[in-house]
Formats: structure tokens, sequence, C-alpha cells
């Protein structure tokens, strides 16, 4: 699904080359829940945001489904991000003006989903989420743990085909932590959505059933799990 | 502590460049505005000031009552002034003074003709200087203008005659061809601002030279003129039975017609009344000084709004700072004093820049008043007083809410800069940009309305054509008169000479006489006939039409009138050949309609067509209308004047275009268009800058927002529509809400003029889409920048 060749990123600073990322290569497939560790200034997120297409690499070439995607425009950038990726934040990003339910509807918006769909799909994340109670309050009403559960279902309401997340529980209590990663894991065991997330913590890592180890740029280590 | 506060002020300045130079953009331009419009509102206010015992000077009016109209003369009676001396108790003084125009002749020692120029002559009773009082350097007007043949200068005029006031005193001029008068005083120059730009004065005893008749009650004249000063303690209330009674005596009692009275108007009203006419032939309206004080209110209150706006939001970016002040024990004072001193340092620069900016625009100022009057920035002391006061109110008036704001934020919230301006319902700053946007739309509509209604007047065919025709002055003296068929042969051999017409004046003039008249033996009662003298030329080189019967013969004298449609619609003819044959009684004598003309506008287009009838009288002919071919237009012209320079050796020659004339007769409207194409282009400029900080602020608030959006996959276009959304909502909110006051000035403004446009409803609908379009590029241009920012950079963790 994901396909990763000699990935660098550096940023020049007066000739001198700040390498943040050195000839990753790796292969991510289908329904595979990866999980990327490292320590801080390691290059994590910025192989996530490139995988996520927020970036683009230096130098290098990515294939997402099979297509080059190295360096695409933004119409087609768009059309991936409403049909097949979804982000999770590790400070939520919910929009603050927005309710609940009008977060989880603004991706079904920009992918035109008729309206009876819109309001199905709504119903069925909320339930199954377990916060309908709280569709109508404002993101600042709601808990760190509750905030993040609508910025997943937000990620899932347009029913991608990989989620990437950046430290989703970064900002969480570890009760609330461990109900967002079993989440997860359902999410991906269950839907066969490929994950991959970034994480400082070995005992979210464990969730998934791949680590990536990152140092210095450079992946040091890449072991199955479970 | 202040210097420290001054300090941070600039710096903080310095480091928001791209803001402080918005404030400054629109505060300064404001600021200038409002200089421009207070310097020329001060001078028009201080008109007549400082006279000694200024609130007991009364001038003499005289009003009319007829059953159709009112009519107001700033004239009276030339026996009013000896009768109410006697007659009406609470009078200290009252002293006659006249006005008129003839030739001035300056001979040298030996007797050559050194100067001869045309001159506003003043014919003042001694006491009219006990009642306006005026500095004197030489001689007093109780000596010098006791006897006959005496004359005083300003100290201009002896300058200009004979090189020095010493010079002066004693030497003789001759006014007209044969009254000599001899110098008798000489007085310090009259300033601008008076109604009184009395320059030679001459003896009241030699005004008779001019009128014969001296004892006429209904003969006015509103170069003849009287002013009186009350006794100490009374006002004008005190005088009002009295003034009855002299009314009832000299006006009912002797059945004079049109309900005829005097009235006193207050010296300080001559110059605000446009109901009466004064010397300086200069009146406003208080109504239009108040309006363009209400413009420059306007003006400044945009500027102020822009940075209010621009303040409250950019006040998030200093939250953390105020967070941290609050922390060391700053208290919301001090902090509120930190930032009015933020906004003062900002709006005495824009200070500073809105002077170079007014000391530019006063040329053009200058210019739009035709250079008659002369404007300096610092020319009076109040204006330090005004720039103190407009300092203290803009700078309280933009700076108290934001400070307000900024020094209010909760000290924990701040510092994590996480402070939420309420974003929700109808905020402040919205209603501020709907309040800017309303007065901006207003003043565009204004202005298409205008410079459409001049446009029109322009254009709108006024029934006879007066391309080329050139008016000549004549002069009126016997000799003269006698010399004017051999000037008309002479002019008429000058190559591209088409025409020459004896008459009183071009088709439409406002110098208007008008007389009560009988027709067919009735006498009428409704209106007075305007009556015009003109040779039987005029027709022709007018291009008037006939539409029944015939011009009258060749004469000297009346042998025939001309009418026109109206005056047959007035007295009830429906047939034009009906009227022909049918007798006018004006002057005294029975004389014939000869012919109907076909109507033209005889009056400046604020009017409608009077009622009027034409005729021959060689007596009243003043001027010479000149028809030339277009395309020798200088030679004939220069020829023309030589002729009349030879032909007429003692006189000036004086001479104008009818087009030019009838232009001049909508100057004060052609003011106003400039002054609102000026006024709204500075206020959309002014808002306009102020949206741009403002959508500026939006879009950097709304950048998380924006970013989150995106990777939810929204497309550019759409993020641009989101952020225009809100801004193109309320300049259409404020498109409605400037309408109906739009509609009630503009067509407040219009019934001032007998012909004008219809208000149609698209000056509203252009100045709908000039608001939109410009705001919608103005945001677009800012949106699709923070629609196209690179995402990662907002969504790292806070």
């Amino acid at each position: 699904m994901i396909q990763l060749n000699n990935i660098e990123k550096y940023y020049a600073n007066k000739g001198v080359k700040n390498y943040v990322l050195r000839l990753v290569t790796t292969t991510i497939n289908q329904g595979e829940f990866v999980s990327i560790m490292g320590p801080s200034g390691a290059g994590k997120s910025t192989l996530l945001n490139i995988i996520g297409m927020l970036e683009e690499p230096t130098y290098g070439s990515y294939d997402f489904l099979g297509e080059n995607v190295t360096s695409l425009n933004e119409r087609k950038r768009i059309e991936l991000y409403r049909n097949h990726i979804g982000f999770v934040f590790q400070a939520y990003h919910l929009i603050d003006e927005m309710t609940v339910y009008e977060n989880i509807e603004a991706p079904l918006l920009y992918k035109k989903v008729g309206s009876s769909e819109r309001a199905s799909r709504i119903a069925d994340l909320l339930d199954r989420f377990n916060i309908v109670a709280k569709k109508d309050l404002f993101p600042n009403q709601l808990s760190g743990g509750q905030q993040q559960l609508v910025g997943i279902a937000r990620a899932l309401a347009a029913q991608p085909s990989i989620i990437l997340a950046d430290e989703p529980t970064g900002n969480l209590q570890s009760a609330q932590a461990e109900e967002i990663m079993e989440l997860f894991k359902k999410l991906n065991q269950e839907d066969g959505i490929t994950i991959i997330q970034v994480t400082h913590s070995e005992k979210n890592a464990q969730y998934g059933n791949r680590i990536l180890h990152i140092a210095d740029g450079v992946v040091k280590e890449d072991v199955q799990v479970g | 502590m202040f210097r420290l506060n001054l300090k941070i002020a600039w710096r903080n300045l310095w480091k928001n460049k791209g803001y402080t130079l918005i404030n400054i953009l629109g505060l300064s331009i404001g600021m200038a505005s409002c200089i421009l419009i207070f310097i020329f509102i001060r001078f028009q206010l201080s008109f007549d000031e400082g006279y000694k015992n200024a609130d007991r000077i009364y001038r003499v009016v005289t009003d009319w009552k007829y059953t159709a109209f009112d009519d107001y003369s700033a004239g009276a009676p030339i026996p009013f002034t000896a009768a109410a001396k006697n007659e009406i108790a609470g009078i200290e003084k009252i002293g006659a003074i006249a006005k008129l125009d003839d030739i001035v002749h300056v001979k040298d020692n030996i007797g050559r003709e050194i100067l001869k120029s045309q001159e506003d002559l003043y014919f003042a009773e001694p006491d009219f200087f006990e009642v306006i009082n005026i500095n004197w350097k030489y001689g007093k007007a109780s000596e010098a203008l006791k006897s006959p043949n005496s004359v005083m200068l300003s100290e201009a005029m002896a300058i200009k005659y004979f090189g020095s006031i010493q010079n002066a005193i004693g030497k003789s001029i001759t006014v007209g061809t044969k009254t000599h008068l001899s110098v008798a005083g000489v007085f310090q120059d009259m300033p601008q601002n008076s109604s009184f730009p009395i320059k030679i004065v001459i003896a009241y005893q030699n005004l008779f030279n001019y009128y014969g008749n001296r004892d006429c009650w209904d003969c006015i004249n509103s170069s003849l003129s009287s002013y009186v000063l009350l006794k100490k303690g009374l006002n004008k209330s005190d005088l009002d039975g009295a003034m009855a009674r002299f009314n009832k005596k000299y006006y009912k009692d002797k059945k004079i017609e049109g309900n005829q009275v005097n009235r006193l108007q207050p010296l300080k009203e001559i110059h605000f009344d446009e109901r009466y006419d004064n010397f300086a032939d200069s009146t406003i309206a208080k109504g239009q000084i108040y309006g363009l004080a209400i413009i420059g209110l306007f003006l400044i209150c945009t500027a102020c709004i822009n940075f209010i706006n621009l303040n409250t939001a950019q006040a998030v970016n200093r939250s953390k700072e105020v967070g941290v002040r609050k922390v060391m024990g700053g208290k919301r004072k001090q902090l509120i004093i930190q930032f009015l001193t933020e906004t003062i340092v900002l709006v005495l620069i824009s200070l500073l820049i809105a002077c170079i900016i007014s000391e530019l625009a006063i040329p053009a100022m200058q210019n739009l008043f035709k250079n008659q009057i002369s404007f300096s920035l610092f020319g009076h002391p109040v204006i330090f007083l005004f720039m103190f006061l407009l300092v203290v109110f803009v700078g309280f008036l933009a700076g108290f809410y934001p400070a307000m704001i900024i020094s209010g934020f909760n000290p924990a919230l701040a510092i994590k800069n996480k402070v939420a301006l309420n974003n929700n319902g109808l905020n402040l700053r919205k209603i501020l940009v709907v309040v800017q946007f309303t007065i901006t739309v207003i003043l565009i509509i204004a202005t298409i309305v205008i410079v459409n209604q001049m446009d029109y007047l322009q254009q709108k065919p006024l029934g006879f054509n007066s391309a080329a025709v050139v008016m000549v002055g004549m002069p009126g003296d016997k000799m003269s008169k006698d010399k004017r068929s051999i000037f008309k042969e002479r002019v008429l051999k000058i190559p591209g000479v088409q025409l020459l017409s004896y008459c009183q004046s071009p088709p439409l003039s406002q110098d208007i006489n008008s007389t009560n008249f009988t027709f067919n033996g009735t006498k009428n009662k409704d209106f007075e006939v305007r009556t015009c003298k003109a040779d039987e030329n005029y027709f022709k080189l007018f291009d008037l039409k006939i539409i029944a019967g015939k011009v009258f013969m060749k004469s000297d004298t009346a042998n025939g009138y001309v009418v026109n449609e109206t005056f047959l619609k007035k007295v009830g003819i429906t047939k034009p050949e009906d009227a022909l044959g049918k007798m006018i009684n004006a002057t005294g004598i029975n004389i014939p309609v000869v012919g109907v003309v076909k109507d033209y506008n005889d009056k400046s287009l604020k009017e409608k067509i009077s009622g009027l009838a034409i005729s021959a009288d060689r007596n009243q002919y003043w001027q010479a209308a000149i028809k030339l071919e277009g395309k020798q237009l200088l030679s004939s012209m220069n020829q023309i004047e030589t002729l009349w320079n030879s032909t007429f050796p003692n006189n000036i020659y004086h001479a104008d275009f009818v087009d030019d004339r009838i232009k001049g007769y909508y100057e004060s409207e052609h003011i106003m268009g400039v002054l609102f194409k000026v006024f709204a282009c500075v206020i959309i400029f002014i808002s306009f800058i102020g949206l741009f900080g403002l959508i500026s602020f939006v879009a950097m608030q709304r950048t998380r927002e924006v970013a989150i959006r995106k990777v939810l996959g929204a497309s550019t276009l759409q993020l641009v529509k989101m952020l225009n959304g809100s801004f193109l909502l309320m300049v259409f909110i404020a498109n409605v809400v400037a309408w109906p006051m739009a509609y009630l000035f503009v067509s407040r403004w219009l019934s001032g003029f007998a012909y004008r446009i219809d208000i149609s409803l698209w000056p509203f609908v252009l100045a709908m889409f000039i608001s939109m379009l410009i705001t919608l590029i103005t945001v677009s241009f800012r949106s699709y920048k923070a629609a196209n920012a690179n995402t990662i950079d907002a969504l790292k963790y806070e």
C-alpha cells in the first residue's frame, strides 16, 4: 500500500545540510498497524507527515496505492484526503466553533456525501464511540479523551483506508490512552483499516503488529510484534 | 514609567509594521480631511466677527408675501433710513449704504490718465460707520463722508492708485464720466471673512447721480441697504411693536403690493441666510456647514473603526505579554495606560502626517474656490486647540475599547495564549464594519447621483442655442449709446462674426427683472411677469422658435411683446394664436402681444421656467450678444476687443461666453460634486485598508482551522469562500442599511432642482456592486494566501 524508497529530508542552512531523514526505505501493507518510535527529534513526525503528504521529501520516491505521489498537485492530494486518509492529532485539532456533530460532518461535506447518508454515518459513529449524548456540545466542553474520540470519529467518517495518528494519546491520561489504543486495535482487526501511529510509549506500540525504530533520521530496527 | 511606556510603544509599533502602517495611513488621511474641513468651517463661521456691539447690529431687510409665493430682498427703500431714525424709538444709530459698480479713472499730476478700472463703489452715510466700526488709517467717516464728492479708500486701493497712503490724501479720482471725488480718508483693508468687502466709499449724496427717485417706498433694490444699531440693552423683539406700526403706516395704509414689510436681521445671520443677498455675494447655509461637519465626523469615525478593529484583533497576539505583566503585579489601570500610550503615539505620528497632507491639499482646496479665499493651516491659533482635541478624541475613541479588552484578559489563560475573543453572535467588530461600510455606501451612492445630476444639467437641451455666443458689456451713458449702431456695423464686418443683438441678458440668466401687470385689462394677482429687453435679432441669434405670430418690428422702444408658452399657461390661454393682439400693461401703457415663443429655460435648472415677455427697449440694453463662427473664435474675439476699446475709450471691455456663464450658476453644485468625489474616495480607501487589515487578522486567527479543513479534504477555493463569506455578508448588510438613508439624502438634495434625474435603482445597485467587488478583491487576496499556506506549520503542537 505504501512504498517508500530512499526518502531523504534535509533543511539547507547556509550551505550546511541538516538531515531529518536519511535513506528511509520501507513498505507498509494494507491492514498493518505500524508504530513509529524513537527519541525526540529523531524524525518520526516528519516521516508521518511525508506519508500523509503534508510535507514533501527532498529526495526519494513515494508510492501510495501503487501511484507515485512524491510531488502531487493539490487537486489530487485533496482527492486522497477525501477518500483514503484520515488524520488523528495529538492536540485533537477539532474546530472550536463547531459542535461534535458538525466536526464529524465536516469531511463528509467536503466529500459531497448526501445528507441522509451523512446523517446515518454520523449516527453510526456517535453510537459506536458512545458519544451520542455529547453531539451538541462544543469541543471545549469535553475532556481530552472525549475530544480525541471525536477526532478519531471524524477521521473515520470519510471511511478511509488508512489512519495516520501523530501521538494520539500524548495529551491523555493513561486510562483514556488505553481506551483509545484499544479502539485503534479494534479498528485495525475488525475493519481492516491500516494504521500508522507515532508514539513515545513502548506500551502503546505493543497494540500494533509492527514497530519502526528511528534514531537520527535513520530506521534502526523494523520488528514484528505479536 | 512613562518613558518606558513610550519605548515599549515604539517597539511594538515597529514590530507590527504592517498593521501600524494601515493604522497610520487610515488615521492620517481621516485626520487630514477633518483638519481641512475644520479650516473651511472656521473660516465660514468667522464671518462678520469682532465688530464692536455686534449683538446689537441689524440689517434692514424687506419681505413680501404674495398669494402664490414669498419674496425676499436684502434691500430697504431709500426713504426708510430717514423715516426710521425719527420714528422708531429703540434705534441708536441707523446708516444707509448702497453698492453699485462703475469705472474709476485715476489721473497723475499733469492730468494724464494713468489707470482706469471697473470697481464696486459703496455710497455710505457717515452713520453707517457708527454702526459698523472699521479701523481708520487716516481721517474719520463722520467728517469725511459729510460733504458730497468725497471718497475714502481702503489701504490697498490707496496704494494701488497713488502708491502710498500719504500720497492719496487730498488727491482726486473720477467715477464714471463726470463725478470728481477727492480722497478724504483711508481705512484698513477689510478681511476676507467679511460681508462688507468695502474698498471705495463715497459720500451718500453722490448716490443720487445714479438713482433719481428718492421717495419711492416700493422700489426695493438689494444693493440699497440700511444698517441699524439698537440702543444698549434692547434686542430685536423689543422693537417688534415699533416695526409693526411702522410697516402699517408706510406699506399697509399706502396699499403697497405684496404685503411688503421691513424686518431686522441680526448681523450674524447675514452670511448664513441664503434668502438674502449680501455685498460679498457669499452666503452659505448653516445646513451645508453642518453637512460638512458630519462628513468630517464620518471620516474620522471610519478611521477610528479601523483602529479599533485592528487593535482588538491583534490583542490576542499580545495576550502573553498581558498575562506575564499581570503575574508580575501589573495593575489593570497601568496596562490600560500603557496601551493608551501606544495609541496616542500612533495618533501623534498620524497627526504629523495629516498636517503634511493638509498643507499639500490646501492649494487644491483654494483652487476649488477659484482662489478667492486663501486658507492656511496655522492661520488661526484655534487650529492648535482643534488638533489637540482631535488627538484626544481619536486617542480615546480608538484606544479605549481595545485597551479595556486587552487589559481584561485572565492572566492564567493569557500566558498560555488561550484567550478567546468572542467570535460568536453579533460581536462589536462586525457591527463596526457594518457601520463603516454603511457610511461608505451612502457616500458612493450620493456621489453617483450628484455626478449624474451635474451631467444631466450640462446636457439637458435648454431650448436655445448658445454655442459660440459671446456677451460683451456695453457702456450705459448717453454718448456711448449713440455709438452703438456704428459699433454694430463695424463688428459685423469682422470675419467670423455672424450676428449681433443688443439685449439685457442672455436667454438663461439669473439677473431677473419682474413686474406686476394687467393682461387684457384685468390686473393679474398670481404672478409677476419676467421682462426681458432685446432687439429683434435676439431670436435668430439664440435660435428661439416662434410658434405663433412674429417677432416685434425693429424699434427703440417697446412696440410689441413676444411671450412664452408658460406665460400663456399662467394666464389661462391654451391656443397660442389666441394670445396675439391681447394687451399687456406692465409699464403704464398697453402694448399688444405680437408673438409667442416656444418655452426655453430662462433660469438655472434649479428653477422652473417663468412667465416671460420680451420686448424692445433701447435704453435697457446692457450687453451685446455676438454670435461667432467656431473656427476663428480667438482672432474674432481679439478684433472685437480692439474695436470696442477704440469705440469706447473711457470704458472697460468685459466679455464672456454664455456657456461659461451658465456653468457659473452651478458653481456650488460643482464644488459639492468635487467634494463628494474626494470624500468618497477617501472613505473607500480608509474602509478597504481596514478591511484588509481585518481579513489579515481573521486569516491568521483561523490558520489552524484552515489547516484542519485542508487535511479533511477542503479545496483552496472552498477555504477562500469560507473566509470571504462573512465579509461579503457584512458588506451586503451595510448596503441594505445604507440604501434607505442614501435615498432620503439624495431625494432631498435633488428636490432643490426643478429639473432633475429620476432616482433609479441603478446607483444603488452600482454602489453595491462596487463595494462588494472591492471587498471580494481585497479579501480574496489575503484569504487565498491563507488557504495556500503551509499546512504543517499550523498543525504543530501548541
